[in-house]
């Protein structure tokens, strides 16, 4: 593993006592620039996982560090570069939004230079600012904890289901928000269980499940893995076997008409297919969101 | 800090006020009320009333004026208020923790000791601000009223500061509690059983023989209003402990927090 990694998580673990485990040996590395999704059911360990990088709960195993700072020796200077937004925003309600923005700006020593372009990409006007927080809306308070995790444009940005309570709308702009501040180097670490926004936004993703890591894998390499429904249509009866390639499975014949899934790539078939003269031939893409599934019931089994 | 500072006194300024202008309302009350008093009627009404009653002004001679003044800032009503101020203000940071404030603000390059320093630092700010609008109204009464005159301006001020130090140290007290806490609630019931049993020492050992070696475990205890108000300073042991209280739970309170989880 890199030391200069700009999360470094090493045999990670949180116990609370009486055998119940949060988290067990986890080991992620998320590089410099880099877009993790980080995916799971509600209680598998995500929030933990983030609570530990961030020192707001203490490791019972393991180390993590941001940018090389380890966060129980050096906790300071890792947050330094971390902007955060918790799942559970926790607001102080009997403030404006306007002076909450400015308080958690000057906790930062980075000024906050992203802050009127963040309010405008939001949709948080001057009205709205200097309103108390008790009379926001969820999406309101959620909005208004992305600008104040953003404003000094941190290399570290670390999202805890930061779709939640975000309009449509909102949620399209935040992802664009995050795609910029990527293309800018930023690293997104970006924990969600919406599986479409991680498809859109990331570059890898880990799944954690009951607490475990069940893997890392590249999104790209995923979408090829994927397993595609193929239908295909002949003019007279084909034997399949003619056909079949590696990554062909269940099968199901209709009269002149084939159906089967494809996992892999898929030019093999096709050439094979082209030598049969069908007369059409449907390939549906699967949703990324099925192949996590499937990867999910992997992991149980 | 001074961020942190300043959002927690936002957040309860106006709380604070409202707490310091009724105590300020009640004290001159209390001191407006002896324009009408005569002064040996009520000290042979007080005289036989049987010590249960009159430990509730601490012995005190409620028909002098100063006696009559102090007995003002032990009354339960005095005692509400500044504990009311104090406890509320001690359970910020559970409250913070519960609500997730404390992990918003402590995922920013911010120490926790800072972090808790402030709200400390915000507690007594708050119980100020309310000893200092009580002691205006119980200089507004000793003004208007001629027959207070003995009690000086001094003397006043000598009174209400180690109200504010025991009040303080209660707050402290609830503070260390809250270093312990996930939610605001179990804060100040900690704080609020704290200061319950510390008046309930005070009050037995006064009244029952068997309790009255307690009494010096209870801060109330070294609160004596009415002697501050006649002899016109208040006695080393009384500074020392109330101040030993609020400095002890606070270097506790940092010491806990630096070391607690934070997260909701």
């Amino acid at each position: 593993m890199s030391s200069s990694a700009a999360i470094r998580a090493e045999g990670l673990g949180k116990s609370y006592g009486h055998g119940v485990m949060a988290l067990e040996g986890v080991d992620l590395e998320v590089g410099h620039g880099e877009r993790l999704g980080f995916l799971g059911p509600n209680g598998a360990g995500k929030t933990t996982f983030i609570r530990l990088a961030l020192g707001i709960l203490r490791p019972t195993a393991g180390t993590v560090a941001i940018n090389g700072h380890d966060i129980t020796s050096d906790r300071l200077a890792a947050l330094t570069d971390v902007g955060y937004v918790p799942g559970d925003l926790g607001m102080i309600k009997q403030v404006t939004g306007a002076r909450m923005l400015d308080a958690l700006g000057k906790l930062h020593p980075r000024p906050p230079a992203l802050r009127d372009h963040l309010l405008k990409a939001l949709d948080l006007n001057d009205v709205a600012l200097r309103k108390r927080i008790r009379e926001y809306s969820t999406g309101m308070r959620q909005k208004l904890g992305l600008v104040a995790a953003l404003q000094h444009d941190p290399p570290v940005i670390i999202l805890d289901e930061p779709t939640s309570g975000l309009d449509p709308v909102m949620q399209a702009r935040l992802l664009e928000v995050l795609e910029d501040r990527a293309r800018h180097g930023r690293t997104v670490f970006f924990s969600s269980h919406v599986l479409g926004e991680v498809d859109e936004l990331c570059d890898r993703v880990a799944m954690v499940r009951k607490g475990k890591l069940l893997l890392v894998r590249d999104v790209d390499e995923l979408r090829r893995a994927r397993v595609r429904t193929v239908e295909v249509l002949f003019t007279s009866p084909v034997d399949p076997s003619a056909y079949v390639v590696d990554g062909v499975a269940d099968f199901r014949v209709e009269g002149h008409v084939h159906h089967f899934t494809l996992a892999g790539d898929p030019g093999p078939l096709l050439a094979r297919l082209g030598a049969l003269a069908p007369a059409d031939i449907t390939i549906e893409a699967a949703r990324l969101e099925d192949v996590f599934r499937a990867l999910y019931l992997e992991g149980d089994a | 800090m001074n961020v942190v500072l300043s959002l927690a006194l936002r957040r309860s300024l106006r709380r604070t006020v409202l707490l310091g202008v009724a105590l300020g309302a009640f004290l001159f009350l209390v001191g407006l009320s002896y324009a009408t008093v005569d002064e040996n009627q009520i000290r042979i009404l007080v005289e036989s009333l049987p010590p249960a009653i009159r430990a509730f002004v601490k012995g005190s001679d409620v028909a002098s004026p100063a006696g009559y003044l102090g007995s003002g800032f032990v009354h339960p009503i005095t005692l509400a208020l500044m504990a009311a101020t104090a406890i509320a203000a001690g359970a910020t940071s559970a409250r913070d923790v519960e609500t997730g404030v404390a992990e918003l603000m402590l995922s920013r390059p911010l120490r926790r000791t800072s972090w808790l320093g402030a709200e400390i630092a915000a507690m007594v700010v708050q119980v100020t601000i309310v000893a200092v609008l009580g002691l205006l109204g119980a200089t507004i009464a000793v003004a208007s009223v001629d027959s207070l005159a003995p009690v000086s301006l001094t003397s006043l001020v000598i009174t209400i500061i180690p109200l504010w130090l025991m009040f303080v140290g209660i707050g402290a007290v609830t503070v260390l509690a809250s270093s312990f806490s996930r939610t605001g609630a179990k804060a100040i019931g900690w704080g609020t059983a704290f200061a319950l049993v510390a008046y309930a020492i005070d009050y037995l050992s006064q009244i029952w023989t068997l309790a009255e070696p307690l009494g010096p475990l209870s801060v109330m205890h070294w609160y004596r209003p009415a002697d501050i108000l006649g002899d016109g300073s208040a006695p080393a042991s009384t500074w020392l402990v109330l101040g030993g209280v609020a400095i002890v739970a606070s270097a506790l309170a940092l010491l806990v927090t630096s070391r607690r989880e934070v997260a909701p």
